[in-house]
């Protein structure tokens, strides 16, 4: 078990600044995933901790190693490539061997160790087999044990699943992850797809033009973005300007946008008078549940629209005491203007006062999903409203920790 | 880019090699050339009296339009036969089409000049084929000069055209062509405003190869032209004829058959530089079964086409068995010519499998090593070595000869005579092509398979070694096929830079068709021929490479 530590990290190709600033430290046993868009530098960092770039400043790890100037070949890292890279002109077990016999093992030894590696990869039998003989999914588990049977220090994956296709990726995904807590390395992913990472990692960095964005477990990544570009990266979101007005009380002020007035968490707001607003479509509730289930939550809301006489009745003809109350703690309505059934939830595109937004509604029965053009309401709850700063991106005190 | 880079590792020794081959034994002979065409003969200044000779006596001019001339008629040739075969072979049914395609190649790889012999043999003063058709009242006009030469370049390297085409139109999506006529485009319309510009790159490509080889080309000329004399005769000629040896001239012709082979090389980077079309092949177009008279007439177009360009390789087999008396052929077949070649010369047949055997190590070696470093070294230096290496490909063998005896003919290279400047000579003209298709076999090897292999912990030589070199292995070999045949074959430079003990067999026939025993010529030839032929056919059946290795050769 090693830990990697990298310290004030700088790439550059020619002009192009790959990587700067990159501090990480990853623990021993821990997954950790690079997750960011294409050519955002995760590849870059990953290569160089295999030792294929050099870097230009910083220093890399690997336990207490300096390992600098270690050449790919002697840093021990068992790297699985997004197209497989398996060897085509030698068999299964050779592929698998082939980091044995530069290390001289005996044959009895390799022999062992690569029918363990297969094992682990599910893959017992195929040891004759040539790579053309085997599926996507197949090579890629050949790579798998390839990089496992050399017990390296750590193990590197550079995009492994993309190439296959949905089904496939999800159950590769959840091995890859066992048998990396089984055998308990360290391991680095890389990947752009957030559900991904989301799934299979302990923590996350996301990285976004050559800059590591946050650091973080999945749920502080999702939950705590730490600024706009990890809120709109991972998952999705809905975002618009508003001015920031008076406090409503109990940690909660104005924002408003046109018409549109919602009551949000004043932290970390002080003195800022405008500010990016932003909440998850499944943070959207409906607002007759709203009053019934989830009254306790908005007792906070209740009690500020009361003290500040806020009342922004949305809904025609609600005269119920309930209904009236959930509405004005931020409830707004839109019309639909498409409707997608996913199945386990189901999404609608409203146009509110001109603003598009995006909300889910779960485990939807039928009249959840009304016709376009029809009118649909909606309240977020204030404490799943995250506020940006609108120069910098970063997040207003500590976004939507519901 | 994928192994890690270090200061003076073995591929910084492999560089400077590469640049000291290319120095020695290209730009110092080259650069004699150079010196020699500038300098005046009398004084020996710098002067451009030859230059100004050559563009001022109509002797010369004439050459040179000589030269334009027969290489622009045999392309347009090339491109009637060419075409006409890939389309009706790609496109329908015909039988027996593989073999077609291999009698195509054979005559493409055929030493250079049987074709011009053979063509006398038939139609020349006592040509077999003449002397039957003036018997029944046909009387052709002679062989000798521009038409024989258009003939039998045009036969020979009309596959270039036709192997490039059929490439391109196995490679069109279907779909392409299917979208015009779902459309509402008929066949017609269809081939001509979608199939042709899309063939038309590779078309253009296949003409543009023959006209260079056709500009290029030495012994045919020289065979069949008689009096009419081309660029590459009018060089040899300026530099051997003992009564008015003009080497400065010669150079300056030679410079000038390089400035037009340039501009052809370039035309072909931008022609090749244009979109290539090729597709991923998911939808394959589909080979159409005809019917009736359209299918007798498909048949024959494409049996004449390969018909013609075998009937030379045909007919010198057959002179090779007949019985001989001295130059003279006699009744009856026997093996008399070939119990000669042994009893005078096997001195000849051996050299010309050492000096080739030799010639294609040193090849696949350097051409390998410089592969590598091209297709995954590139730095400012390799690129340089890259440019420096096209060099050959514009530089004729004639040129070259005259570089090679002109450079080694004094210290410190003093190499005149010897076995090593014809292997030189075989090495330099053939390590471009060898080095170009190692770094393309390479740029088909995904590079994250070193990199595999160097996680792994394989260091780069021993991964370059385990992963990299089986995995060029077939490639390579038949490149090296490839090489040995046109080592084999060489005529152009060889020529000018044999003596007695370094005869070669192409330089052989050659003398013997000059003397007239046409007997030793063909069973020579025809040893050749087998020679290519069988190597051809390790090429397609254990590599299973197809035409695409003929050509890029």
């Amino acid at each position: 078990m090693t830990s990697i530590r990298i310290s004030n990290l700088e790439k550059r190709f020619g002009d192009v600044v790959a990587l700067a600033d990159v501090n990480l430290t990853i623990g021993e046993g821990e997954f950790f995933t690079l997750l960011g868009p294409s050519g955002c530098g995760k590849t870059t960092l990953l290569r160089t901790i295999a030792g294929f770039y050099r870097q230009d400043k910083g220093d890399v790890f690997l336990g207490d190693e300096l390992v600098n100037n270690v050449p790919a070949y002697k840093r021990n890292t068992g790297m699985v490539f997004q197209n497989y890279a398996v060897f085509p002109h030698m068999t299964v077990f050779e592929n698998v061997a082939y980091g044995l016999r530069v290390r001289k093992r005996p044959a009895a030894e390799i022999d062992m160790r690569v029918k363990a590696a297969l094992k682990n990869v599910h893959l017992e039998g195929y040891e004759s087999r040539t790579p053309d003989q085997l599926s996507g999914g197949q090579q890629q588990r050949v790579g798998l044990a390839r990089a496992m049977a050399i017990q390296p220090r750590v193990l590197l994956f550079d995009e492994p699943l993309s190439n296959l296709d949905a089904k496939l990726r999800v159950d590769m995904r959840d091995e890859i992850r066992s048998v990396q807590k089984a055998l308990g390395i360290t391991a680095v992913y890389v990947t752009h797809d957030q559900e991904e990472a989301l799934v299979i990692s302990d923590r996350i960095a996301v990285v976004n033009l050559g800059r590591v964005q946050q650091v973080g477990a999945p749920w502080d990544i999702y939950k705590k973005p730490a600024n706009l570009f990890v809120a709109t990266f991972v998952g999705k979101i809905n975002t618009f300007e508003v001015e920031l007005g008076e406090s409503a009380g109990q940690g909660l002020r104005m924002a408003r946008r046109g018409t549109i007035e919602l009551i949000v968490p004043s932290e970390g707001t002080e003195g800022i008078d405008r500010a990016t607003l932003a909440f998850r479509p499944e943070d959207a509730v409906e607002p007759s549940s709203n009053s019934a289930a989830g009254a306790a939550e908005f007792d906070a809301a209740v009690a500020a629209k009361a003290a500040t006489e806020v009342i922004h009745v949305t809904a025609a003809g609600a005269a119920e005491f309930d209904e009236a109350a959930a509405c004005a703690c931020n409830c707004l309505s839109g019309a639909l203007s498409n409707a997608s059934f996913l199945g386990t939830v189901a999404s609608l595109e409203l146009e509110v006062q001109g603003e598009r937004m995006v909300i889910e509604r779960h485990r939807p029965r039928e009249r959840d999903i009304p016709a376009v053009g029809e009118k649909v309401e909606f309240a977020v709850p204030p404490r799943a409203c995250m506020l940006f700063d609108i120069a910098s991106g970063k997040a207003l005190g500590a976004g939507g920790g519901r | 880019m994928t192994l890690s880079r270090r200061k003076g590792d073995v591929w910084t020794l492999v560089t400077m090699l590469g640049f000291a081959i290319v120095l020695i034994f290209l730009i110092y002979p080259l650069a004699d050339v150079f010196r020699y065409s500038f300098m005046d003969k009398e004084t020996g200044n710098i002067s451009l009296s030859n230059w100004k000779e050559f563009f001022g006596r109509a002797y010369y001019m004439r050459a040179f339009s000589h030269s334009i001339i027969v290489a622009v008629a045999t392309t347009a040739l090339s491109v009637l036969l060419g075409v006409p075969l890939a389309f009706f072979t790609t496109r329908y049914k015909i039988k027996g089409s593989i073999l077609l395609n291999t009698f195509a190649v054979l005559a493409l790889l055929s030493p250079p000049f049987i074709g011009a012999y053979s063509w006398i043999t038939m139609l020349g003063r006592n040509g077999f084929l003449r002397i039957a058709l003036a018997s029944i009242g046909i009387n052709l006009p002679p062989i000798y000069g521009p038409l024989g030469i258009i003939l039998a370049d045009a036969l020979q390297y009309y596959p270039f055209v036709s192997l490039m085409t059929s490439g391109a139109l196995m490679t069109i999506d279907r779909s392409l062509e299917e979208a015009s006529e779902n459309l509402g485009a008929r066949s017609g319309r269809t081939f001509f405003r979608v199939t042709m510009p899309l063939v038309m790159p590779s078309l253009a490509g296949g003409a543009l190869i023959s006209f260079m080889m056709s500009l290029s080309n030495f012994g045919t000329p020289m065979i069949i032209g008689g009096n009419y004399l081309v660029l590459p005769t009018l060089a040899y000629n300026l530099f051997t004829s003992e009564v008015s040896e003009r080497p400065g001239m010669a150079s300056t012709v030679s410079l000038i058959l390089m400035l037009c082979a340039s501009v052809i090389i370039l035309l072909q980077q931008w022609v090749s530089s244009r979109r290539k079309y090729s597709s991923m092949l998911v939808n394959r177009p589909t080979v159409k079964r005809l019917g009736g008279w359209k299918s007798f007439v498909a048949h024959f177009i494409c049996y004449l086409i390969v018909g013609l360009s075998t009937l030379p390789l045909a007919v010198i087999v057959f002179y090779s068995f007949r019985n001989t008396k001295g130059p003279v052929f006699v009744s009856g077949f026997g093996l008399d010519s070939y119990r000669q070649i042994i009893y005078d010369v096997p001195k000849t047949v051996i050299n010309s499998f050492t000096y080739s055997l030799i010639a294609v190590v040193l090849i696949v070696v350097v051409g390998t090593m410089l592969g590598f470093i091209l297709a995954r070294r590139r730095n400012f230096s390799v690129k340089v070595l890259d440019n420096l290496l096209t060099i050959p490909y514009i530089v004729p063998g004639t040129v070259l000869g005259i570089g090679f005896i002109v450079a080694f003919n004094r210290k410190p290279l003093y190499l005149a005579g010897t076995a090593t400047i014809i292997i030189m000579t075989y090495f330099i003209r053939r390590l471009p092509y060898s080095v170009r298709s190692a770094a393309s076999i390479l740029k088909q090897i995904d590079p994250s398979l070193e990199e595999a292999g160097i996680n792994l912990g394989s260091p780069p030589g021993r991964t370059f070694r385990t992963v990299t070199l089986p995995l060029m292995k077939a490639g390579i070999i038949s490149g090296a096929i490839m090489s040995w045949i046109t080592s084999m074959n060489e005529l152009s430079a060889s020529i000018l830079l044999y003596v007695g003990k370094t005869m070669t067999m192409p330089i052989k026939i050659y003398l013997s068709v000059i003397d007239g025993y046409f007997g030793t010529a063909s069973a020579m030839s025809t040893i050749l021929l087998v020679v290519t032929g069988v190597a051809m056919f390790i090429v397609n059946k254990y590599f299973n490479r197809g035409s695409e290795t003929f050509i890029s050769a």
